[in-house]
Order: structure tokens, then sequence, then C-alpha cells
């Protein structure tokens, strides 16, 4: 495979996950504001401003359809949904003959769908529909991917976009429920029963939590569950997985030497997550744990490009 | 009086022909007021009994499914690019057999001339030493390659994928208009029209009996692979200068139906004269290339330096044999519009026949005697620059104030050997759907010539219609749209 159409499809699949994780956030945030006070609700908008890396809007949360129109529709909000998908398709725009004519044009009608959405039209109809519709379509296009695409080369660099780009967001969202980095110069007050249940929703989570570990919410037991449950797709071990067993697909030619750097960070990633457990975590060393993951899965991406994509031509002949 | 060619339903269904007004030019539909031709009989009557509101829900179906599938080119003269579909006449344009016969006879010995004329130019100049074509009119263009000399190329054919542009003139002959001998482009829209006019006419689709054109990329393929000096395990790609030009999907749409690799400039290396793509899994070599870039942009050691979109060292790869090119440079020489006007006499010359397909009627400003014809008749004739493309750089003398004929009289002489001139032809004219009403409206027909070991031609082409009332510019870039063409059997 092209490695300029290995770098298109990883990065169209990191922005659809980032697309994704942008939706859901939005979704779970509007449903849930109905039922808090006004000072619950804007310190929860800032989890969520500083969970799409979207800092610098941190001064628009007393009003959420201000934060709303921010973080799905600004245009020059790099972050936004609609810039995600706009990558996104970008994306896949370049690679558009690899890609099954059903998947280009479903991505390629989200686009277009909202490319006329404006945030007076989401807070006439429920705000929190939009984003649901928008989430399902994201849904049916991951499905629409593994059922009509090769599971080939391709399909495994579409893979390890979504499980890197997934492993870092879970991450992060941890990290500002237990750790310490929130936006705004005011420490928050710690997340009280209702955020619980947030963070769970915003990972998808909490109904296979309550399989889990019934309804009974417990902070360690939340933060057990994102990191280390081998089954739930999206906690950080079973996205850190995929990418170690991705990571064994790709570029099927490479001699052992060339790939070795990858699968080594991949596997020393693997260990400290398969291995790790929640107990070794209490107080601060959270924080390092998370930061460490999100450092490697940055070495991760780091290697795979100078392995597979941006090689000197050198160094292959 | 243009009007009541056919019944009109009683309960006021069935296309209008109220606006139906029949000029000078020969209609592809009507012999004259209230007769169709035989071809079009079918769909006129369809047409009678079809709801114009149905024919207006299909034809905005048509343009939604144009723009999800991202069939789109790219419009840069705004402020900003910006996608826009061609838009796409439902009502096809119909061919009989008998005159796509001719058409296919003429485009074989046109192309078979144009390359014997390539070779030769790059090779012993016989043309020019016979004083058939004047030496300076070849070894003057900015498209002669002087790279190219003595390059021998696979089977003689340099020029592999040829877009010839004819027109129908008043009394109904098909002539040629212009040759596109470097990297033509519409092939894609001619099977996407395909596609959804056959959806949307399928009884009479089928009736007509018409000829198939979607073997076109197996075709192309084929050419390509004759191209390589062996035939096992060709490794072939479509080269694109990328997501920014407006051929963009059509580059991609290509690759995808041949299953071979669309490649850029920068997938492209260049090591001991050989050429490789990088891939995830290490360098693949490249045997054959079906390029989409100029010329100027393909390798920036040779051309031009600030090209990013190509290759560096890849025309010393092609000058060694280990890559072809397609089409082979320097083409671009040949179907220069002052060249076009000795085509006529390099077909007697390289095949001895006479043309089966005519030249329309050209003047060549360099020669003094056709300059004063043309200063003197310039509201009457077409004036075009030798160099440009798309409609651009060009006077259409009926059309244009007195203010733009004179400014362009100044360019014809401090510049004559940049410009020809023609008589305005007025191109045949098509039933075509505009505001819910049919109307006729100009077209051409641009046919692809594939030639490698042989020269295939799929029955059909690209028909391109000017959608504003009464132009002559056919070109997407100048709001042309186009129709789905359709070859008869019989």
């Amino acid at each position: 495979m092209l490695s300029r159409v290995a770098d298109s499809l990883y990065w169209m699949s990191r922005y659809l996950e980032r697309a994704e994780h942008t939706a859901r956030l939005l979704a779970v945030k509007l449903e849930a504001m109905v039922e808090q006070s006004k000072e619950d609700a804007e310190t929860s908008w800032l989890r969520v401003v500083t969970a799409l890396s979207a800092e610098k809007f941190a001064g628009d949360v007393a009003d959420p359809f201000d934060v709303t129109h921010a973080l799905a529709l600004d245009r020059f909000n790099r972050s936004s949904l609609v810039n995600s998908l706009r990558f996104a398709r970008d994306n896949a725009r370049q690679v558009r003959e690899q890609l099954s004519t059903e998947v280009w044009e479903h991505l390629n009608r989200l686009y277009l769908r909202l490319q006329t959405v404006s945030i007076d039209g989401i807070r006439v109809h429920q705000p929190a529909r939009f984003f649901r519709d928008v989430l399902e379509d994201l849904y049916t296009l991951g499905g629409v991917t593994y059922t009509t695409l090769r599971h080939g080369e391709g399909w495994r660099f579409l893979e390890l976009g979504r499980f890197i780009e997934r492993a870092q967001l879970v991450s992060r969202l941890l990290d500002i429920y237990f750790g310490v980095t929130v936006a705004g110069s005011v420490q928050p007050p710690p997340p009280k029963y209702s955020d619980w249940l947030e963070l769970l929703k915003f990972c998808t989570a909490f109904e296979p939590y309550c399989k889990e570990h019934t309804a009974v919410i417990r902070p360690e037991r939340i933060a057990e569950f994102l990191l280390f449950d081998a089954e739930f797709p999206h906690s950080v071990r079973f996205a850190v997985d995929r990418v170690g067993e991705t990571l064994s697909h790709v570029a099927p030619g490479a001699p052992p030497a060339r790939r070795a750097p990858c699968e080594r960070l991949a596997g020393k990633l693997k260990a400290a997550v398969d291995f790790g457990q929640i107990d070794d975590l209490a107080g601060a060393s959270i924080d390092r744990f998370l930061a460490d993951i999100s450092q490697q899965c940055e070495q991760i991406h780091d290697a795979v490009y100078a392995a597979y994509i941006v090689y000197d031509a050198e160094a292959v002949l | 009086m243009q009007h009541g060619a056919l019944e009109r339903d009683e309960i006021g269904a069935g296309a209008s022909y109220a606006s139906y007004r029949l000029g000078a030019a020969y209609d592809e539909m009507f012999a004259k007021p209230g007769e169709v031709r035989a071809p079009y009989a079918a769909l006129a009557a369809r047409l009678a009994v079809l709801p114009q509101d149905e024919l207006r829900r299909r034809q905005q179906a048509c343009e939604q499914s144009f723009l999800q599938q991202g069939i789109t080119f790219t419009v840069y003269s705004d402020a900003q690019a910006t996608e826009r579909i061609i838009p796409t006449d439902l009502l096809p344009r119909i061919v009989t057999a008998a005159e796509w016969a001719r058409i296919e006879a003429g485009l074989k010995q046109r192309i078979a001339a144009l390359n014997l004329f390539l070779a030769d130019i790059y090779t012993d100049g016989r043309v020019l030493k016979d004083r058939i074509v004047p030496r300076r009119m070849i070894y003057g263009s900015k498209h002669y390659r002087r790279e190219m000399r003595g390059l021998p190329v696979p089977h003689g054919a340099y020029v592999n994928i040829c877009g010839t542009d004819l027109v129908r003139r008043e009394d109904g002959a098909f002539v040629v208009l212009e040759d596109n001998l470097r990297v033509p482009s519409g092939v894609s829209y001619m099977l996407a029209n395909r596609d959804v006019v056959r959806r949307a006419f399928p009884g009479i689709f089928r009736a007509a009996r018409v000829k198939p054109i979607e073997h076109y990329p197996q075709e192309l393929l084929a050419t390509l692979k004759s191209l390589a000096p062996f035939q096992e395990d060709v490794s072939i790609a479509v080269l694109t200068p990328g997501v920014f030009n407006s051929a963009y999907f059509e580059h991609a749409f290509l690759a995808r139906q041949m299953g071979v690799e669309l490649v850029e400039g920068r997938d492209l290396l260049v090591n001991d004269n050989v050429v490789y793509t990088r891939t995830t899994s290490g360098l693949k070599r490249i045997d054959v290339l079906y390029r989409r870039v100029d010329d100027d942009f393909i390798d920036p050691l040779i051309f031009r330096s600030d090209s990013a979109l190509g290759v560096p060292g890849i025309f010393n790869a092609y000058r060694a044999g280990n890559v072809v090119i397609a089409n082979a440079l320097g083409t671009g020489v040949a179907d220069d519009k002052a060249v076009y006007a000795y085509v006529p006499r390099l077909i007697r010359y390289y095949l001895s026949e006479e043309p089966i397909l005519d030249n329309v009627e050209t003047f060549l400003c360099r020669e003094p005697a056709s300059l004063s014809h043309v200063l003197a008749n310039l509201d009457k004739l077409v004036v075009k620059a030798v160099g440009e493309s798309g409609g651009y750089g060009m006077l259409v003398g009926p059309h244009a104030s007195k203010a733009e004929r004179e400014v362009f009289a100044g360019k014809l002489k401090s510049d004559p050997d940049n410009y020809i001139a023609q008589p305005t032809i007025q191109l045949s004219t098509a039933p075509t759907f505009v505001d819910g009403e049919v109307e006729p409206r100009h077209v051409d027909l641009r046919p692809f010539i594939l030639h490698g070991e042989e020269t295939r031609i799929v029955p059909g082409g690209l028909t391109r219609v000017a959608l504003k009332k009464g132009s002559l510019v056919v070109n997407s870039s100048q709001g042309g749209g186009s129709k789905d063409t359709w070859v008869l059997s019989e």
C-alpha cells in the first residue's frame, strides 16, 4: 500500500473518532444539562471543553449554545465537529479509490448535510437529538466500513488511527476526572454522582459498567473499568490491544528490523495496561500513568511514521 | 409556429416545446418544425407523456447523486475554490450507427497521421524538409520538447489517449474542431452520465439498442499494458497532480476502475533511473505511468524547476527505457491550433489518403493575406489563441462588443503568429431540459481514442452542451454541461 494512502486512511479514521467523541460528549452534555443547576452545568461544560482540547472557549460556558456552537460548528476552531468531519472527508477524498463507494458516499453525505446546519437550527429542534443523529450516522459509517471494505492493509490503518485516537481521548477524559487538569483559573469542585454518570455516558459505558458492577457508582471502579476492562471497546486497554494487534498486520512486506520499533513500543504499552491494576494508582500516580499512556501513543505514532510512511529511500534500497 | 411538434397530452403532461425555436444550426432532434428525426422518435414519444414534474424530479435526483458521489470539479476563478457538479442534462444525444462508423474511421485515420507526424518531427523532420509544415511553427512552439528528439516510444505511439472535439455543421456533417493530445479529460463524465441516464430512461434505452461503453477502463488498461516492454506483472499507475486538480475525481475514478494505484509526484522517487513508489512495505517499481500532469510539471530537473507535482529524475528514467509515460512528452506540439490547420495535409502526406473527417475552415493569422481577411471580418469569425485551451483567450466575433473586437484586433496585429480564426460554426443543437422546458442548446462531441499496439475507440464520447441560451461555448469552466451520448447499434 502506498505510504501516502496509509497516511490518509490513518488520519481519516483519527478525525472520525474525534468527531464521534465530540458528538457524543455534546449529546450527553445537552441531555444532562436539563437536570443540572447553572453552577453544576458550567463546571461540567468546563470539563467537556477541556476534554476536547478547546480550552480557549472556556469563557463561553455560561451559555450552552455559545459553547455548543464553538465545539460543533465553529469553522475557526480546528477541533470542532464540522472541522473534524471536514478533515476526515478531505483525507477520504484523497484516497477515494481505496474506499468502497458505500463508505465514501456515507461520509460525503454526512459532510454535506452538516454544511447547512446553524446553531439556531439546532436550538430550535431538540439540540441533543441533533448530535444523537450525527452519532448514529458515524456508528453506521463504522459498520459500513467494517462490512464493505476488504480487511486488508488499508482497513488496518483505519483501525490503527481509530484506536490510537481513542486511547488518547479516553485517557484525557479520565485525567480530567481523576487528575488535575481542568480549564479555568478556579479549581472546580470534585465530581458529584451526576458527573460520574456523565463520564460513563461520555464513553458509552453506562450500561456495560452496570452489567459488570451493578448501578453502584464508585469512582475507582469507573477508573478501573475505563482503563483496564479487556472487553469493553471504549476502554484504554481494549484500544491498546487493538493497536498492537493491528501493527502486526500492517506492511506485510517490511523486514523484521523495520517492524521492530513499532512492535516493541506497542508491546510495552500493552504490558502496562494488561498488568496494571487500579490499586497501584492511588493518589497522584494515576496522573502520571495516564500521561504515560498518552505519551506512548505518540511514540507509537512516530515509530509507525518513521518505519512505514516517511522513511528515506536510502534506508530501504 | 415552431412548436406543436407533438400532440400535447390532454391532462397537460409532457414536455413543452413552446420555446423550441430552430435556428440556423442543424438540430439533432428536429429536421424541421414538427418533424422529429427517426432516431429521436422514441425519445420524443416518451417525453410527450412523461409529466414535466417527473422529468424535473429525475433531473434533481441526478444532480443530488453526482454531489453525493463527489463527481465534482473545482472552480478556482472565484475568490475561493468551490466544488461544483458539471450539470448533466438527462436527454441523451443520439448518434446513428452509420454516423458513428464514419466518425470512428475518421478518428482512427487522424490519430494514425498525428502519431506519424510526432514521430517524424522528433526524428528526421521529413515533413519540415519537404516544406509541408513551416519549420518555425514546430521548432518555435513552446510545446516542442527538444529532450524528446530521437527517443523511441513503444509502437511509435506518442499519443495513447486522445480526446478529439467534433462538431456538427449546418449541413449535418461531423467535422473536427480540435484534437486534445496532452491530458484530455472528461471520460469519467461519459461513464457517469451513462449511469444516470440509463436509470432515467430504462425503457427507451433498452429499445434503442445503445452500444455499451462501460468497458472503457478495461480498454484503457489494455492500451497502457501494451506499452510495457514485457507483458507479465506490469506495474501500472495513474499519476495525478493531486486532490486540488479540477479533474481529480476522474483520476481517482480511472485508477479505481482499472484496479491500479493512483499516485502523486510525492509518492514516486527515482533511483538508478528506475521509478518507484513509496509503499508501507518498501519501494515498488512502476513500469507504466498514465500521467495526468502536464509536460511542464513532470520533472523539475528537466522542465519547470518550481514544480512540486513532478518527480525529479523521471525523465532520465524514461530516456533509459525503464518507465513508459503515457501520453509521451511533447505531444502538445501537435494539438496546437496552428498545427491543427495542417492536419488534412498531414493525412495526405503520411497516409496518402483523403481525410474522412473535415477540419473547420481555419485562417492562420501568421499568413498576411489571412490576417487582413480576419481583421476585415472580425465580426463574423471566432479568433483563438494558438496555445490556449478551455475556452480561454478567445473572441467570438458575432457575440462580442465593438470595443472587445478592437482590443482583439490590436492583439492580432502585434502577435499574429499566436492566433488563428475560424468562421463561427453554428454547432448543432440538441433538446435540453432547461427551467421546465425542452429547448435547443448547442452541443459538441468528444470521443476518446486509445492508441497503443492497436487503436480502440469506445462507441460514444462526452457530449458537452452550452447551457446558456444561444451560447456556443461548451467548456465546463464556462458554464457548460454534458449529456449522455447514445451510439445506436443499427
